[in-house]
């Protein structure tokens, strides 16, 4: 094995779209057949159990990795670092779903964000593609193409990594299999194996303050606390499927539920819904983000056969300082409004 | 003797009839048979502006929480989602409204009516007080939609 194998890994779509399986087969066939990556399929990452073998072999994987999974990249990349499989955010010309073109991709948007940060990371890259981008294969196959490329060119960086062939704790048949082009047709192996949908969140620690308002706030002991005394999804499997509240809570928006049908929710880049048009909900008689989750926590109590609290009951106290900032600006607003067309 | 008021939206006039009630969400109840037939202020509509979709996530006969969600209105310029003003029945949709939206911005206190609603708790406001909301949140209003466009 060479040391400047880039190692690709594709994480299934969950559904059964023969479009997604479509792409996913056509990137997969022409990254067997190209020099110099190493390919792996597992099921969709987020419903690995810990333990299972898709996981043991990202975890393996010790120098550059590719994702490509149908997700937002912040929700890939902090799912894998929730399991151990970390490293530096790596820079993609590819644009994830929805997004503009005149957005940066990648980790390069993270502005000022003040989170503990993740608990230590491997000296490489982590590049996450969304599979939801595009529908042609080639965009995919050509980026990863020109990211083998960029990656093999600094070796200096490199040069300091164990990489596969000299962990000791890896799964040598495995990579074996995969080292070894596939019989023609029978396309790649499958590495894991996922029984269920999970529903569980994913914590971005570039933004986490480790306020802890979300272990105060989920009532389903979901969130515990590490021995570094840092914020963690301690118990995926109480999560309540379907249920995003603690995300509305998050001061941070640090909270990541991947699958939501809600952009922000599900680890879209960005801080929040933004678009071309006004958002009206609020005027119109929308519960605030806190009085939404409260709401949505009570359904989930209720189902559980338990009371529901209403606000009763581990609300974050949170400071507005926005009125501050805004009323300075009144006098422009009042002179801009006749320019606005209200 | 008018019958409608006027509120000052920049120069634009939104009329508020005297002949119905008033939600803070900016809805107007017009009492029919027991129950409230609900829609659209002109305030709302002017915020809006041309609506080219609406659809409703509750069925009718369905009981709703205030603020449940029960459908989503986009127009050119907007979007937002819909919330039950307070508990209550959903009765019934104005049906013709799914096939074409553009009512509301044509007559939106007449053809333009969104639903039938039998409210339980409901605090609903005379035209003069729906006036009184109105000025004494318009500042903030626009703050937020200035805000908003400043994102």
């Amino acid at each position: 094995m060479t040391t400047n194998r880039i190692t690709v890994v594709l994480s299934q779509t969950r559904s059964k779209n023969p479009g997604k399986r479509r792409l996913e087969e056509e990137i997969a066939t022409a990254l067997l057949l190209e020099p110099g990556i190493e390919f792996a399929v597992t099921p969709n990452v987020y419903d690995l159990s810990p333990g299972d073998t898709g996981l043991l072999y990202l975890n393996s994987v010790k120098g550059h990795l590719i994702l490509l999974s149908w997700q937002y990249p912040r929700a890939a990349h902090w799912l894998l670092d929730r399991n151990g499989i970390s490293g530096k955010q790596g820079v993609t010309m590819l644009k994830s779903l929805g997004e503009e073109d005149d957005e940066e991709s990648g980790g390069a948007n993270e502005e000022e964000h003040r989170g503990i940060g993740p608990v230590e990371i491997l000296d490489r890259y982590i590049f996450c593609l969304d599979l939801r981008a595009y529908d042609d294969a080639g965009v995919y196959v050509e980026e990863i193409k020109r990211i083998a490329k960029e990656v093999s060119v600094k070796l200096v960086p490199l040069a300091g990594l164990r990489i596969d062939s000299d962990q000791s704790d890896s799964k040598p048949d495995l990579l074996q299999r995969f080292s070894a082009p596939e019989k023609k047709g029978a396309g790649p192996i499958v590495l894991g194996e996922s029984m269920v949908n999970r529903w569980y969140p994913v914590i971005d620690y570039s933004r986490c303050t480790n306020c802890l308002e979300c272990i105060d706030f989920c009532l389903f002991g979901v969130y515990g606390i590490d021995h570094k005394e840092r914020i963690l999804v301690e118990n995926q499997d109480n999560c309540k499927r379907g249920c995003p509240a603690c995300s509305r809570v998050c001061p941070e928006n640090a909270i990541i539920f991947p699958e939501h049908k809600t952009p922000a929710i599900a680890g879209a880049p960005g801080e929040g819904p933004g678009g071309l048009k006004i958002d009206l909900s609020k005027l119109f008689g929308a519960p605030s983000a806190i009085e939404l989750a409260a709401m949505e926590r009570d359904v989930e109590l209720v189902k559980d056969g338990r009371a529901a609290v209403g606000l009763s009951v581990g609300i974050p106290r949170r400071q507005t300082g926005k009125a501050a900032t805004e009323k300075d600006d009144l006098d422009k607003l009042m002179d801009e409004l006749d320019s606005l067309d209200l | 003797m008018s019958d409608h008021f006027i509120f000052l939206m920049g120069k634009y006039e939104a009329r508020v009839p005297k002949d119905r009630l008033y939600a803070p969400n900016h809805m107007w109840f017009r009492a029919e048979g027991g129950a409230y037939r609900v829609g659209f202020t002109a305030f709302a509509v002017r915020l809006l502006q041309d609506v080219y979709f609406l659809d409703w996530t509750v069925e009718s006969g369905d009981v709703v929480a205030a603020k449940q969600e029960i459908g989503e209105v986009e127009s050119s310029k907007a979007v937002s989602t819909l919330h039950a003003p307070f508990d209550g029945t959903l009765l019934r949709f104005n049906r013709e409204l799914m096939k074409d939206p553009t009512a509301i911005n044509v007559d939106n206190y007449g053809a333009g009516w969104l639903f039938d609603f039998d409210p339980k708790n409901a605090l609903l406001l005379t035209a003069e007080d729906y006036i009184l909301r109105l000025e004494g949140t318009w500042d903030e209003t626009q703050r937020q939609i200035k805000g908003q466009m400043n994102d």
